[in-house]
């Protein structure tokens, strides 16, 4: 229940709108816009933003609709796969631009076929606009409070009981309050002895609420929810991927490739920090932790020779414990869950924390509700079962989400 | 309720109320323990000390509740082929111990953690065959601790630059005397490095190469030469042999080429064309157990039939006298099948006498067998060695001719053990060596040999074929390869990739660089020609060998021989393959003196079984002139009468911690190299002494039960169900089959059922899956004490059991009482009749488990996929599950073997340690655990076909078993898959179940055995 909520609560919906430019470009006609999307996330965002070229620069140029009529297609072709060869040739926009952003040289990405290249221009010309950002408020909150007050009414229950336990004691010592030769000792004595009963159920609850009490403190070893160490680099997922826009999988790219998220090398960090020296928020000093880690003279803009460097050692947050096997591609993959259904609203985290408990219990929850996708042809062979499990209602549960052997081994 | 009132324990403390109040008033005795001076200022009391010890218990369960702070350090520049998680494979070369093979090496995160067999490359070619279980062990020796760690001149640490500088000077001073410069090596399949010494030779004029392999195959050589004029080994295609007929020849074991296995396996598919096979031998080997027909004979005997043979296809009149019946009608038979069978049928020795090897080619020739079961035109380069020319360089060395020697690849005090008292003849000595050794802590220089994963090199196997050897890890530590050091001497400054380069270009091969090193070979032209066998020797061979060898009853043989999982010693610090148990004794970290159950009894040896179930034996001095050792007898079935055994590989004293002290030394009696010693030894028991057996198997039969399903070819033409007739039990609806009876729902598969069919007529029980099975599972190793209390980890084992002349229907026939006929049904058949059958068996997967059943904990579960699930956090180990399972395949953990100073292997070392596999969690102490069907690997696949959005393959999930079987015995597969191999495989008629009248309904099965066997006699 706890995962619904979060999942409503920062799940952002982005609406595309087809702009209003849509169809002037003739050679965008009719490619795809999503691939583009995609491969824009991906590829560019660590250097460029959407928007007026002067206002969004960032590493590059902001990037609108305005290019289109600055460069001619082949100019921009060949410009995304090989930048260098172009400034190299002589072109003269090519040289213009390159001086004006301080000489950095834009990536090369020779993989991208023409096509690609046209799928990103494509989207660039018509880029997604922010409409609504709806945010759903859980509609669970009523169970939410259900599990607090299963809590509250043990109390409730407990102090009634003293109250109860408090009259009755005060009713029998009114009661025998004539009787001065009665010492308080011997009086108390003659009230446990006519009141049984309700000593023996104060114990009890006594008892019975302490153990609920410690399990409940005792379940709580191990589990990290809300850690929040501190990091040798004051690196903020906020901004980066929330101001800047920069694709989860631009860093953490083994997450659809391994079983290991994996925390992206200092190469990587370097790719838009080779320019990037200043910060917004920490200025220049935690990017030079970086340089300190690689060797990177920022005066020259070069890599230092013979240089040891110092490998950054990053405190793990989310830490499963090694008898449990997780495969991030598995889910970023195949399950194609986001990342923030496990790691929270990490774009909007300065300081990144462990939103979710990590528990067995918690990991078991999510595979009971969720649906497998039978439009994977992985399962075309298997009809016959679907049919016979009614297939709307096949959950990871059915294909044996909930064995041991799926996580322990 | 104070009443004032004091007791006291004794009168003598009335008065002294103090006492009361100063009950721990007495100081501890900390004196024992702590020293003196310390103690003198110290006024702990022993409440003190409670104190101390209840605080750290407090604070230590308190600090055990926070998690401790993990670091995670990524790469700073990663690799781009790297992706921390995902494995990368290259392809490499193995060859060692004579043994080639075209591999696959897995690597994670950049260190290599299993090899297996390239089966691209198997596909290509017939000739080849791929890893046995020393190829599948030798990853772990990689990680050895006992590895040289940088180059040493008299045993000291000497930087490589003065290493070379030292080793030239001394050399060029040798050029300037007479005396030669021996480069003494095993066999060189490298074409770049055979370049190398020819250029070597160049610039040291004195210089001289001599192969010389512990365990050559020199007889067969210097037999060839002799017929075709050539010294060549030629490859077997036991694949077109329909009639095989082996004298000696192990050649499913170590005789000599990992190939023969799976040709062999070919033909043993049961129907019309399935292969017959003949052996005659005198130890029982993995051959002789998988033979229709074996018959014990002692080496000069097998000469004799052999001459037998030979005159009888020649239909010549001069024929030798066979004085058994029995043997001539089979010997009889044989011609026959022979000579229906010309150009399809396979004669070979595993004899090292050359005219045991000229008789076998003769007969070969006879058969026409040559270019067609024999290609002399594809030769195998794996054997190069010729004991003459061994020989003569010993000649040499005991007349002072030798003045430097350079050592290569080879342990030569240890494999020549007289060579040590040679060695003070010579100047200058060089070793180039993994591990100091025995030969090479006696070297001047020994130059540290880097492990054949982190090294380049190249090969030439067989003609016509080319492989590359590439690193898959950077050297862990300051060694080189052997080209290096000759290069280097040469002043050559080029490093030895570039050379391997250049050289690679020079040769006529059909793929480029990148392609060959991406697949690991590419093939060459090769001319083809005839070779005419020389009629002389034809001649001579009728002339000279048409007596027959005289031999006595009286005559006793000292035979020599390899077990599959030591070979000749290489690797015999590699605790895995300490732990393999021998195919045929099951007997681990041994060897020992086999005899016959005849000749045990004639010297009053006996073998026998103490109370907690392990296997002890009387020790011998065997003596062989002044030469005596004090070896173990082990009684084995099946063996000539006059023969025993003795395995090469053990006996080490400088091998390593894992290898020192096991075993004798076989190669002190290996006089003139010679694998069979005929007399000249003595054998005397050894009186109050007894040897303790580290055994994994101690019953030898069925004990009637058929585990084992067996029939003969022709009942199987005749009914393909027979053998296997299906069990019915008696119920008040009449006989039914079991599963008709069962109590419990049955499990119902969703989307895959894992299953596996192991074909018990292609397994010959090598034994190669065990060790694959260790390194992809992290199956620990446990130690000879151990193993002895049946405390092996192996999650596969490999049965062996014996066949019984007893049956029920004997004993009925006989009126031999029940107690009586069990007794005489676990006592093998007779050394004529003995048969012997192998099953692999692991965890069955049972979809009806006893295990699961009895587990208070529910740590043992079915998965919907059929797999019997093992969850070792949540074991309790109870142990339950073990004494309810009736295959026996769970293993217990008694100790934290990954931590545990007492069992000093590779899991307690941190070198060791990098061979774990990642995907699969080392097991605590205390837990269960069995086969997995390898999981992870079934888990990986599932998931690689569903981020591909594709169907799951058949035979693309692997297990690590099934990949190691290199007959392919071993299916594994979906059989919800229909067009699945295992789904074919599993209507069989062949097919059964384990115990099936237990109605476990595993997941594993069975199919039967077929002999091609007929009534002889």
């Amino acid at each position: 229940m706890f995962k619904k909520t979060t999942l409503h609560l920062f799940f952002i919906f982005w609406v595309f709108v087809p702009s209003f430019f849509y169809g002037q470009i003739e050679y965008l006609k009719g490619q795809n816009i999503k691939n583009g999307e995609e491969l824009f996330k991906a590829n560019c965002t660590s250097c460029h933003l959407l928007g007026d070229e002067k206002k969004a620069r960032l590493i590059g140029p902001g990037l609108n609709v305005e290019i289109f009529e600055e460069y001619t297609e082949e100019w921009l072709i060949s410009w995304v796969k090989n930048s260098s060869a172009v400034i190299e040739s002589g072109d003269e926009q090519a040289i213009a631009i390159f001086e004006e952003y301080n000489q950095s040289v834009m990536t090369a990405f020779p993989t991208f076929s023409d096509d690609d290249v046209r799928d990103i221009l494509a989207y660039i010309e018509t880029p997604p606009i922010e409409e609504v950002q709806e945010v759903v408020v859980s509609s669970d909150s009523e169970s939410e409070s259900n599990t607090l007050s299963s809590q509250t009414l043990v109390y409730i229950i407990v102090a009634l009981l003293v109250v109860l336990m408090f009259t009755g004691f005060l009713k029998n010592s009114l009661k025998r309050a004539s009787n001065i030769d009665e010492t308080f000792l011997e009086g108390l004595k003659k009230w446990i002895v006519s009141n049984v009963a309700i000593i023996v159920i104060v114990i009890i609850f006594g008892v019975l609420s302490f153990l609920v009490w410690g399990w409940q403190e005792l379940s709580k070893i191990g589990i990290r929810q809300n850690y929040k160490p501190k990091q040798p680099i004051e690196f903020s997922h906020k901004i980066h991927a929330g101001e800047q826009g920069i694709d989860c999988n631009y860093c953490h790219s083994s997450a659809r490739k391994s079983k290991h998220a994996g925390i992206p090398s200092a190469n990587v960090c370097m790719n838009c920090h080779a320019n990037i020296i200043e910060g917004t928020h920490t200025g220049t000093k935690e990017i030079a932790k970086i340089y300190e880690a690689v060797g990177y003279d920022v005066d020259t803009r070069t890599y230092k020779q013979d240089y040891e460097e110092k490998p950054i050692q990053w405190v793990r947050v989310h830490d499963l414990p090694d008898l449990s096997y997780f495969n991030h591609s598995q889910h970023v993959v195949a399950g194609k869950i986001e990342c923030q259904e496990c790691h929270g609203p990490v774009e909007e985290m300065d300081v990144v924390y462990q939103q979710e408990k990590l528990t067995m219990g918690w990991c078991i929850n999510c595979h009971r509700d969720t649906k497998i996708d039978l439009n994977n042809p992985y399962y075309h062979d298997y009809n016959d079962w679907v049919e016979k499990h009614k297939k709307a209602d096949l959950t990871v549960e059915n294909i044996g989400g909930l064995e041991c052997g799926k996580c322990h081994y | 309720m104070k009443t004032g009132k004091k007791y006291f324990k004794s009168p003598y403390i009335k008065g002294n109320e103090n006492y009361l109040h100063n009950e721990f008033s007495e100081k501890l005795p900390l004196d024992s323990f702590i020293d003196e001076q310390k103690t003198n200022d110290n006024n702990t009391s022993r409440r003190d000390f409670l104190k101390f010890l209840g605080f750290s218990t407090a604070a230590a369960v308190l600090s055990s509740c926070e998690a401790p702070v993990r670091k995670s350090i990524p790469y700073l520049n990663k690799p781009e082929e790297i992706i921390p998680g995902v494995a990368n494979y290259y392809a490499s070369t193995y060859f060692q111990e004579n043994v080639f093979a075209n591999i696959l090496v897995k690597t994670r995160e950049g260190r290599p953690i299993s090899v297996s067999t390239n089966k691209e490359f198997e596909k290509n070619i017939n000739c080849v065959g791929g890893l046995n279980s020393r190829g599948y062990a030798s990853v772990l020796s990689l990680y050895d601790s006992n590895r040289l760690k940088f180059p040493l001149k008299n045993n000291k640490e000497i930087s490589w630059s003065n290493l070379d500088n030292e080793i030239i000077t001394s050399l060029n001073q040798l050029l300037k005397t007479n005396k030669k410069i021996t480069f003494l090596t095993s066999t060189i399949i490298s074409p770049t490095f055979q370049e190398i010494i020819s250029k070597f030779s160049e610039k040291y004029k004195n210089f001289e190469v001599v192969y010389f392999d512990p365990i050559s195959k020199s007889g067969i050589l210097e037999a060839n030469k002799e017929c075709f004029g050539e010294a060549f080994i030629p490859t077997y295609r036991f694949d077109k042999a329909k009639v095989i007929v082996s004298f000696e020849a192990d050649f499913l074991g170590n005789w000599l080429d990992s190939s023969h296995g799976k040709q062999y396996a070919k033909g043993r598919n049961p129907g019309k064309n399935m292969s017959k096979h003949y052996q005659f031998e005198s130890l029982l080997s993995l051959t002789g157990s998988n033979a229709d027909k074996r018959v014990p004979l002692n080496p000069d005997q097998q000469f004799n039939y052999m001459l037998y043979i030979f005159g009888k296809l020649q239909a010549s009149k001069n024929l030798i006298q066979i004085s058994n019946q029995n043997h001539k009608l089979i010997l009889d038979q044989i011609c026959q099948e022979l000579v229906e069978n010309k150009g399809a049928s396979l004669i070979v020795s595993g004899s090292s006498d050359v005219k045991n090897q000229l008789v076998v080619n003769a007969i070969n020739y006879l058969l026409d067998n040559y270019s067609t079961t024999i290609d002399y035109n594809r030769k195998s380069n794996l054997y190069s060695s010729i004991n003459s020319d061994f020989e003569n360089f010993i000649e040499d060395v005991t007349n002072n001719k030798v003045g430097a020697i350079i050592i290569n690849d080879l342990n030569i005090v240890y494999n020549y053990p007289s060579f040590k008292d040679q060695l003070k003849n010579i100047d200058l000595k060089i070793s180039f060596s993994e591990s100091l050794d025995e030969t090479a802590s006696l070297m001047d220089f020994v130059c540290a040999k880097s492990h054949y994963l982190e090294s380049w090199g190249d090969a030439n196997p067989y003609t016509g074929v080319y492989t590359l050897q590439q690193p898959t890890i950077n050297p862990i530590f300051n060694t080189r390869e052997s080209e290096t050091n000759l290069l280097r001497w040469m002043n050559i400054s080029q490093g030895f990739f570039n050379y391997l380069k250049s050289s690679f270009s020079k040769q006529a091969l059909d793929k480029s660089w990148n392609k060959t090193l991406h697949d690991g070979y590419c093939f060459q032209n090769f001319e083809e020609k005839d070779y005419i066998f020389s009629s002389s020797v034809a001649k001579e061979i009728i002339n000279n060998y048409s007596s027959e060898l005289k031999s006595s009853i009286e005559d006793t043989f000292l035979i020599l021989y390899s077990k599959t999982s030591m070979g000749e010693g290489k690797q015999s610090n590699n605790p895995w393959l300490q732990e393999l148990p021998d195919p045929i004794s099951k007997v681990t970290w041994d060897n020992y003196l086999t005899i016959s159950p005849f000749y045990a009894k004639k010297l009053g040896l006996k073998n026998w079984h103490v109370a907690n179930g392990g296997l002890n034996g009387d020790i011998v001095n065997l003596t062989n002139g002044n030469k005596v050792l004090q070896v173990p007898i082990y009684i084995q079935p099946g063996q000539h009468d006059n023969t025993f055994g003795l395995a090469f590989g053990y006996g080490k004293e400088k091998g390593g911690k894992v290898a020192n002290g096991v075993g004798v030394n076989a190669f002190e009696f290996f006089k003139d190299l010679q694998f069979v010693q005929k007399n000249g030894f003595s054998i005397e028991k050894i009186k109050g002494i007894e040897h303790e057996f580290a055994c994994t198997q101690n019953s030898h039969t069925m004990m009637g039960r058929s585990i084992v399903k067996e029939t003969t070819l022709k009942e199987y033409l005749k009914n393909p169900k027979s053998g296997n007739k299906d069990f019915k039990l008696e119920s008040y609806k009449g006989k039914v089959s079991p599963n008709e009876l069962s109590l419990y729902e049955e499990h119902e598969p969703a989307v895959h059922f894992w299953n596996m069919s192991i074909d018990l007529n292609k397994c010959n029980g090598c034994g190669a899956c065990v060790i694959a099975c260790h390194a992809e599972n992290n199956v620990p190793v446990v130690g000879k004490e151990e193993v002895r209390k049946n405390r092996d980890m192996h999650w596969l084992r490999i049965d062996r059991y014996y066949s019984s002349d007893m049956n029920k229907d004997l004993a009925n026939e006989q009126g031999i009482g029940a107690i009586e006929m069990y007794k005489l049904m676990e006592e093998p058949s007779s050394s004529e009749n003995l048969e012997v059958v192998f099953q692999p068996v692991m965890c069955q997967h049972c979809n009806n488990a006893p295990c699961e059943n009895v587990c208070p904990v529910a740590a043992t579960t079915h998965s919907k996929e059929g797999l019997n699930q093992m969850t070792y956090n949540r074991c309790i180990g109870t142990r339950y599950c073990l004494n309810n399972c009736p295959y026996k395949v769970r293993r217990f953990n008694w100790f934290n073997y990954k931590d545990n100073d007492n069992f000093d292997y590779n899991m307690n070392d941190d070198l060791g340690k990098m061979v774990l596999n990642p995907d699969v969690t080392v097991r605590a102490r205390g837990v269960m655990e069995k086969c997995s069907m390898c999981i992870q690997n079934i888990q990986k696949t599932k998931l690689d076909a569903k981020k591909e959005g594709r169907k799951v393959r058949d035979g693309e999930v692997n297990c690590a078993c099934e990949t190691a079987c290199d007959t392919g015995a071993i299916v594994f597969g979906d059989a919800l898959d229909t067009n699945s191999r295992i789904s074919k495989e599993k209507k069989h008629p062949r097919t059964y179940a384990l115990l099936e009248e237990l109605n476990t309904q595993p997941s594993v099965f069975y199919k039967t055995k077929v002999r091609n066997k007929q009534k002889i006699s």
